[in-house]
């Protein structure tokens, strides 16, 4: 109780410091936070157990008793039950001004001593209808001021000031991410994670060319590219669990370093040395957190998280996939054992893939040589 | 005299944006020694909603007994919004008068607000005007309360606190039963006020309320039939000064006491 004292003391201090004029308003105790996500909704009203059922029970009609004050938290739980079809009457719930009918849970916590008021929570659930774009709220069981806080996804609470009774502005909810099913999800995150790599991720296709061009054998490639895959899925899945966590602005430069250093390799040497692999490996743990990067920017449910991360992670490897089979198609698997694939093939390939690689690590190291570039 | 209206509670969404405000104490009938919640509550026909303690709310919080004058002390944020302690025998006098709050009202609601609480003099006014747009109103609460320890006489009654608009109980109503006459009189700025609607509503039965427009003395008769705690209220509305950044000033006056049940020796509100 102590703790909603000092709540209420510091939402009427905000209240009072924003208010343009010298006056101050008469805010109850009454509190509403409304929280979007994952397609549902959840509404929770804190107020004062005792002013709420005598209001309940003088709208059915019930002589006023003078006892309710004084009743406990368990009886008065029980009498707001009964009174849910009253309640729900003067409470709207809508989205894009359609009103919904929620679920209603009432909870009454005792009062933490004798001269402390009983306080009740009423939490409102419930699916958001398939593309809802706005929701309205209004509450009439409050003659007082109130605060309505809204929660929309992983974004920060907003909070409107309400007179009892007055219907909110309607709040948008575009943010939020629309009911969808684990398919959907499914099928949404595989697209991403394979147009993180074709065509948006030039950075990983060049490596991943750089990893298919020193290959003799299509069973070195494969072993390659699962090892970039096994430890990728690994430092992705770290990444975004939060368990690990490595800026960009490190990541970034080092994916580049890594990409460089392949094509360079690849000059350097006519076949592949056994440490390969294990640098493969490595480098794999560096791209993975370059998707985790891009798979945070994207955003993932919370509902179907491990769905949507599995399948970002599958639809990046059918990228990496792609980019050999197309890689395959063009250069054919006979030119491969020709004496000039390596004069015409790999040295002119790996050259190109090194350049560039070497610019992207310098313009991400130094954001200003790119911003030179552009004005040259 | 004073007449009997019948009223349905009024418990809408189309709710007016001034409504009554009142004190109400933990209990009317305290023991000795006790501490007394003293609750803020604002709404209609004594349905009421808590107001925490708020300093910026409040202009004076005191109470007055016959030892004299001290602060209801409580907690910044809270509800109850103060307490206080019982000592001396007779009749104490819970103030609270608040700092003005600015409402922005519809012409509907404006009207609506006028018509309720009797201020036909405004609306008068108005129609002369021919204003029918919304008004800003700058209101201010003048709340008091009656609580008695041990059976007063009837000398300890209510007494004048100094309010900007007040309602002093000329009888003291803790050693009043049921039907008697209660003599209230209406004060602004120490001076009667006449013409005034003054209103008293009983918790058992807020329906009924019984009403009555103050003489030239600013006094009014109210017969009350109940035993319990009853509101009696008053609202006074003046043009605003140019400065106020309002179209309109108003006080809003109350009272809270309770009618004894004889049967009983102690009740609580």
């Amino acid at each position: 109780m102590k703790n909603l004292g000092r709540a209420i003391a510091c939402v009427i201090a905000a209240v009072v410091a924003s208010s343009p004029v010298a006056t101050a308003h008469e805010i109850g105790t009454t509190r509403v936070l409304a929280r979007f996500e994952d397609g549902r909704y959840a509404i929770e009203i804190t107020t004062d157990a005792s002013s709420l059922m005598e209001k309940l029970d003088s709208v059915a009609g019930s002589p006023m008793d003078a006892t309710t004050a004084r009743t406990d938290a368990v009886t008065m739980e029980k009498r707001l039950v009964t009174r849910d079809d009253a309640f729900r009457q003067r409470v709207t719930v809508a989205f894009d001004g359609t009103e919904t009918r929620p679920e209603t849970h009432y909870a009454v916590s005792p009062a933490s001593d004798a001269l402390s008021p009983v306080i009740a929570t009423i939490r409102l659930t419930g699916e958001m209808p398939r593309g809802a774009s706005h929701f309205t709220w209004s509450y009439s069981w409050t003659f007082a001021s109130y605060a309505l806080s809204v929660t929309n996804g992983g974004a920060a609470a907003t909070t409107e000031w309400l007179e009892g009774g007055q219907a909110s502005a309607p709040i948008p909810l575009t943010d939020s991410a629309p009911a969808i099913s684990r398919t959907t999800v499914a099928w949404r995150y595989l697209l991403l994670g394979f147009t993180h790599i074709i065509p948006h991720g030039l950075d990983h296709m060049l490596f991943v060319l750089g990893l298919f061009l020193l290959s003799g054998r299509l069973r070195t490639v494969l072993a390659q590219v699962s090892a970039f895959t096994v430890a990728h899925s690994i430092t992705l899945g770290l990444s975004i669990y939060g368990l690990i966590s490595v800026p960009s602005a490190v990541v970034e430069p080092l994916i580049a370093v890594s990409i460089a250093y392949v094509a360079l390799e690849n000059l350097l040497l006519s076949e592949l040395k056994p440490w390969r692999i294990a640098l493969v490996f490595a480098f794999g743990l560096l791209h993975g957190l370059g998707f985790a990067g891009a798979l945070r920017e994207l955003g993932l449910p919370r509902a179907e998280f491990m769905t949507a991360l599995l399948t970002f992670n599958a639809g990046v490897e059918a990228g990496q996939l792609a980019v050999i089979g197309a890689a395959f198609a063009i250069v054919g698997w006979h030119c491969r054992s020709q004496s000039w694939y390596r004069q015409r093939i790999v040295v002119p390939a790996s050259l190109v893939i090194a350049c560039t690689a070497l610019y992207w690590t310098v313009e991400r190291i130094a954001p200003e040589v790119s911003a030179l570039g552009s004005w040259l | 005299m004073c007449t009997l209206i019948a009223t349905t509670l009024v418990l809408s969404s189309a709710s007016l944006l001034a409504h009554d405000m009142w004190i109400e104490p933990g209990t009317f009938s305290p023991s000795p020694g006790e501490i007394v919640a003293v609750k803020l509550r604002v709404g209609q026909d004594l349905l009421g909603d808590p107001i925490p303690r708020d300093p910026a709310l409040i202009n004076q919080f005191f109470v007055v007994d016959g030892e004299g004058r001290k602060p209801v002390v409580g907690r910044d944020g809270s509800d109850p919004a103060g307490f206080i302690r019982v000592a001396a025998p007779g009749l104490l006098v819970v103030g609270y008068r608040s700092n003005p709050s600015l409402v922005q009202l519809t012409p509907e609601k404006f009207n609506q607000y006028l018509a309720e609480e009797g201020l036909d003099a405004v609306a008068a006014l108005r129609a002369r005007r021919g204003q029918t747009g919304g008004a800003r109103d700058l209101f201010s609460r003048c709340a008091k309360s009656l609580v008695a320890f041990d059976v007063p006489t009837n000398g300890q009654g209510d007494r004048s606190l100094g309010f900007t608009l007040e309602l002093v109980a000329e009888r003291n109503p803790t050693t009043m039963a049921a039907g008697e006459d209660l003599p209230v009189r209406l004060t602004y700025e120490n001076q009667p006020l006449a013409g005034a609607l003054v209103v008293a509503i009983n918790r058992a039965n807020p329906k009924e309320k019984l009403s009555a427009r103050s003489d030239k003395d600013g006094r009014v008769h109210l017969r009350l039939p109940r035993t319990g705690m009853w509101l009696v209220k008053a609202v006074h509305m003046i043009e605003a000064p140019p400065t106020a950044g309002a179209d309109w000033v108003s006080y809003w006056a109350s009272l809270t006491f309770e009618i004894r049940d004889r049967t009983s020796t102690r009740s609580t509100s």
